[in-house]
């Protein structure tokens, strides 16, 4: 293991040195990222390059061989996903993922599992601590559907609706619960430009002065504009980062984007 | 597109609620049914609280389905674990199903828990001949601890569960009163976390993972639910048909139980758990006269349902396609 720094640094979601790979195949190499709160970072690359591997390792889906992942201080690398979801790390998914037999506002409140504390005899019975924090549950859950725009469908089937707007939903489940991180999982894929418009907006209007925000995306522009910061990884290695015109400007960049035979 | 779906969540007025055509089918149902001993045959009466019975023991395959995702051919293995604590505790301790109806739910809910632990990554397949074990394991059991459960014999079960009733009805009210009650209470699970969670787990384990549910509590959770459901189930056929022996509880019993819930499109209310029930009880009964054609029937209305009930879900996913593009 490095030597990590697990001295605090408040609300701070930083990967060093990560070393990951499948069998004789490195697809992450000593890769180390800085995600800092209020600001949106961005992880781009072409197919391959490695950048859903390191959201996997973020999120816990993957443990690299080496290198530490460390959040507002505590260390990650060993956590599987529930319990960095109780350190208020959040997500949401590149394939939608949410429950067809709930409705939106339900899938919403899936979002706040880790508030609630109603037991199993809320769960059958009509008592009175369940029923009220059923009521301030579904209330958050509206709020966090009103501040993207989508109270209107709470009570709609997913089925029902357009992938635009379920995109949406997922963001309100992940950010039902006021986490501290945010990662989003190619938020505009699938959605034509209207609503990756849409969706821009609605992003742009999550943003905190505590809240770290990393969206690994294949549109371009979308992370040009919708980030502060960006990180540009090819064959398992950050070959660039820093503000949307530095990495536009960086030759690298340029060579893989635009003379490369990818994207 | 199915009963977990409930788009009206928003709590409504109790006047709302109640004068919903399908809530008024159901209260109709409830009352004549809760009147149908006053007029009927002790036949009848009988065969109906069997029916009520073996209803909840489809409601407990249900709930494995709906929330879990799985499929078990061994719940009559649990089934016997409430019938067998009510005879056992009735010979050895006297005590009547007032007392040992909390006994055989708790051991339906530990028996649930210590298999689904050591079983709680298997999923399919895989799962479903592992509860199997159980079924095919169970009558042997019984059979050999004889001193406790009379072996092939079985047990008497004759204690009044509510004293001062005619018997008939008493067993009849008692079964019927248990199946509403957990319709009901299968209701709120709908709306409640872990029913949430539950739903969610079983739709994408992952997604549910990524907000602090995890795959090993969902599965022994919703295990253990079934399992309980099953064993207050074996402990009202155990008073409904005044005996417990190892033949009522064998792999087909257990298959039988599975085909109820099928039939019963896994519906987790009133009307399809005594569909169920019904299918269970009242149709071998009625089509004893049938003789070796019965199986013949069974399977027949079997395949007729599954095929039915498929053809409907691709025919409303062609229409809906049709609609959207």
């Amino acid at each position: 293991m490095t030597a990590i720094e697990t001295r605090a640094v408040a609300q701070r979601l930083r990967a060093e040195n990560l070393r990951l790979s499948f069998g004789a195949i490195q697809v992450l190499k000593d890769v180390s990222v800085d995600l800092e709160p209020g600001r949106v970072t961005g992880l781009i690359g072409p197919n391959g390059a490695g950048k859903t591997s390191l959201f996997n390792c973020l999120t816990g889906l993957y443990r690299p061989q080496f290198g530490g992942i460390v959040f507002g201080g505590v260390p990650l690398q060993d956590l599987p996903p529930h319990r960095r979801a109780a350190l208020g790390i959040s997500r949401s998914f590149q394939h939608m993922a949410l429950c067809p037999d709930l409705t939106v506002i339900e899938n919403v409140m899936v979002g706040l599992t880790l508030e609630r504390r109603s037991g199993w005899a809320n769960a059958f019975l009509p008592l009175p601590s369940g029923t009220r924090e059923d009521a301030a549950t579904r209330r958050k859950a509206l709020a966090a559907l009103e501040s993207l725009g989508i109270a209107a469908v709470a009570e709609t089937l997913p089925a029902e609706l357009p992938p635009g707007t379920l995109r949406l939903v997922e963001i309100a489940r992940a950010m039902a619960g006021n986490p501290k991180a945010l990662l989003l999982d190619e938020p505009a894929a699938g959605l034509n430009a209207v609503e990756t418009r849409d969706l821009m907006r609605a992003l742009q209007r999550l943003i905190r002065p505590d809240l770290v925000v990393v969206v690994v995306e294949h549109d371009m522009d979308l992370i040009m504009q919708l980030c502060d910061r960006i990180y540009v990884l090819n064959f398992g290695q950050i070959i660039a980062h820093g503000t949307p015109a530095e990495v536009r400007a960086d030759p690298d960049v340029v060579r893989i984007y635009l003379g490369g035979d990818d994207d | 597109m199915s009963d977990l779906t409930q788009t009206d969540t928003p709590p409504r007025s109790f006047v709302d609620r109640a004068l919903d055509p399908k809530a008024l089918a159901t209260l109709a149902l409830i009352g004549l049914l809760l009147l149908l001993p006053l007029g009927a045959g002790g036949y009848l009466v009988y065969s109906l609280s069997l029916c009520f019975a073996n209803a909840i023991g489809v409601l407990s395959v249900s709930v494995l389905v709906r929330y879990g995702g799985e499929v078990s051919i061994g719940h009559s293995f649990f089934v016997a674990l409430g019938a067998y604590a009510v005879a056992i505790l009735e010979k050895q301790a006297g005590v009547g199903l007032m007392v040992s109806l909390p006994v055989a739910a708790l051991a339906g809910l530990v028996g649930g828990i210590v298999f689904a632990y050591p079983s709680r990554r298997l999923s399919g397949i895989y799962l479903a001949v592992s509860t199997m074990a159980l079924a095919l394991a169970l009558p042997e059991i019984l059979i050999h601890s004889e001193k406790f459960t009379g072996g092939f014999e079985g047990l008497y079960v004759a204690l009044d569960p509510l004293p001062g009733l005619p018997k008939a009805s008493q067993r009849y009210y008692l079964a019927f009163g248990l199946l509403v009650l957990i319709c009901l209470a299968l209701v709120r699970l709908r709306r409640s976390p872990q029913g949430l969670a539950l739903l969610m787990a079983r739709a994408h384990p992952r997604a549910a993972e990524a907000f602090g549910i995890t795959r090993g509590w969902a599965r022994i959770s919703v295990f253990a639910l079934s399992a309980m459901l099953a064993s207050i189930s074996g402990a009202v056929v155990a008073v409904a048909s005044s005996a417990v022996s190892p033949n009522s509880f064998t792999l087909w019993s257990a298959i039988f139980l599975l085909v109820g819930s099928v039939v019963s499109l896994n519906g987790l209310t009133l009307v399809p758990a005594l569909v169920g029930g019904a299918f269970l009880t009242l149709v071998p009964n009625y089509l004893a006269g049938a003789g070796d054609w019965v199986p013949v029937i069974y399977g027949a209305v079997l395949l007729g349902v599954t095929l039915a009930v498929n053809s409907a879900s691709d025919i409303r996913r062609i229409l809906s396609r049709g609609g959207r593009s």
